[in-house]
């Protein structure tokens, strides 16, 4: 659960994931999707519960799981006046990669950036940030991927790079969690779906569970709790 | 320990590079010494007073007022993009973070004090002689004060809707033993004093201003923690 001030924002979800597993979670605004992929990843304390990874409690003094979790938030977390190159090479620094050069090239040239890695972030179009972005949270290979919006913003061909990228991620070996509002790119990777509002999940189940229009049934889902 | 230095440093370049790239604090910090030396060189009648019995006060108090505006805006680039979640969320050690921060801090400031002894020097014909190194030592120590407590509040203020307010109010009271300790020292030096007689104040300086530094290390996880 988080609460923040007399707003529940997450509350009592109770989510065990697999490795492999690729879980959708949809939700209007203010649902608590952000808040719940911000407590996974540990950028916020739960007021009560506790997250566990790989059977252990999630401990916020220690910052060796931090190895474990790649964040890609609706912020690029990049600095501006740095290039694509820098931004790779700093983030791939503190999380002490060896081998940078080769992880920062290759991590380049499978987002398509490598003509532009010497440019500035500042001076990157919104689609190129937000894969610069990806390649940023997926840059030191984490096994848990945590995704925020990730379409939010892009163009239709950006759209396909990063569905491409997403695709490749799903090779079973990694646990990823998106949120989104993309009804038809939310459910075409997922694994298992999730309905979010007033910081409940109001229906999960399986991919394959679905059946039908979803669209229709995400919106009879929320009108149902509202 | 290698790691976390290298971290340190990672962070420390950064900041260094940034900013020598956009120059916003430098020349903020810069324009406003050389502006205030000027001021207070008109607003002064020397018939009155001579330079030695004032100028110590006004040298600390405005490398206070210039360190302000730089430590001011020492997280203002890092919300930029949420690029200070993105440290928040990689494996460093809080407390690295503020050592890195704090340093960079120390490198923009220590460079603009020297600036105000120098503009001081220049406008009020100071005559330091052969105690300029013991003088470059205590400004040296009141700037690792000043960027420990700085860095620290900055930290606390940078969220809050009033922070650019708060952070003066916050700060003042607590850097009073470096404007004490500080100008003690420096007007010895100005007055032609052996560097002896300013050694209790040069001690009394360097304590503040190391468990200032240690102080804040410490505190700072419970500042940027949620």
């Amino acid at each position: 659960m988080r609460e923040y001030g007399t707003v529940t924002a997450v509350d009592g979800i109770d989510l065990s994931l697999a490795r492999g597993e690729f879980l959708t979670i949809f939700g209007p605004n203010g649902a608590g999707k952000t808040s719940l992929l911000a407590l996974l990843a540990g950028a916020l304390r739960p007021n009560r519960g506790q997250v566990w990874l790989r059977g252990e409690t999630l401990d916020f003094g220690e910052v060796e799981w931090r190895h474990r979790i790649g964040v890609l938030s609706h912020q690029g977390f990049l600095y501006g006046h740095l290039s694509a190159e820098e931004n790779l090479r700093f983030y791939g620094q503190l999380f002490g990669l060896s081998d940078l050069d080769y992880v920062v090239n290759h991590k380049l040239q499978h987002l398509g950036l490598q003509d532009r890695a010497g440019s500035l972030v500042r001076d990157l179009s919104h689609g190129m940030k937000q894969r610069l972005a990806l390649a940023r949270a997926l840059l030191h290979d984490p096994d848990i991927v945590l995704l925020d919006e990730p379409y939010t913003g892009l163009d239709p061909s950006a759209a396909i790079v990063l569905q491409g990228v997403l695709s490749d991620l799903k090779d079973g070996q990694r646990t990823i969690v998106m949120v989104t509002h993309n009804l038809t790119e939310g459910l075409a990777l997922a694994t298992t779906a999730a309905i979010m509002n007033r910081g409940r999940f109001v229906w999960q189940g399986k991919r394959a569970e679905i059946e039908g229009d979803f669209g229709q049934f995400y919106h009879g889902v929320i009108e149902g709790e509202e | 320990m290698r790691n976390y230095l290298k971290q340190i440093r990672t962070i420390l370049w950064k900041d260094l590079l940034v900013e020598f790239r956009t120059r916003e604090r430098l020349i903020a910090m810069g324009a406003f010494v050389v502006l205030v030396a000027i001021l207070f060189n008109y607003a002064t009648d020397w018939a009155r007073v001579s330079p030695e019995d004032i100028a110590s006060g006004l040298v600390w108090m405005t490398i206070m007022f210039a360190g302000l505006l730089g430590v001011g805006r020492t997280f203002h680039l890092e919300a930029e993009d949420g690029a200070f979640q993105g440290i928040l969320m990689s494996p460093v050690p809080k407390d690295a973070i503020f050592i890195a921060k704090a340093l960079a801090n120390f490198v923009f400031l220590y460079i603009m004090a020297l600036l105000v002894v120098g503009v001081f020097i220049f406008f009020f014909g100071l005559e330091v002689g052969g105690s300029f190194g013991m003088l470059t030592l205590v400004i040296a120590l009141g700037v690792l004060a000043f960027v420990a407590l700085g860095t620290l509040f900055t930290a606390v203020s940078t969220g809050t809707r009033m922070g650019d307010t708060l952070l003066p109010v916050l700060i003042f009271p607590l850097l009073a033993p470096v404007v004490i300790y500080g100008t003690g020292a420096t007007s010895q030096f100005l007055a032609g004093r052996p560097v002896t007689e300013a050694e209790g104040s040069i001690r009394m300086l360097a304590a503040f201003a190391l468990t200032a530094f240690f102080l804040g290390s410490w505190l700072f996880r419970f500042v940027v923690e949620d």
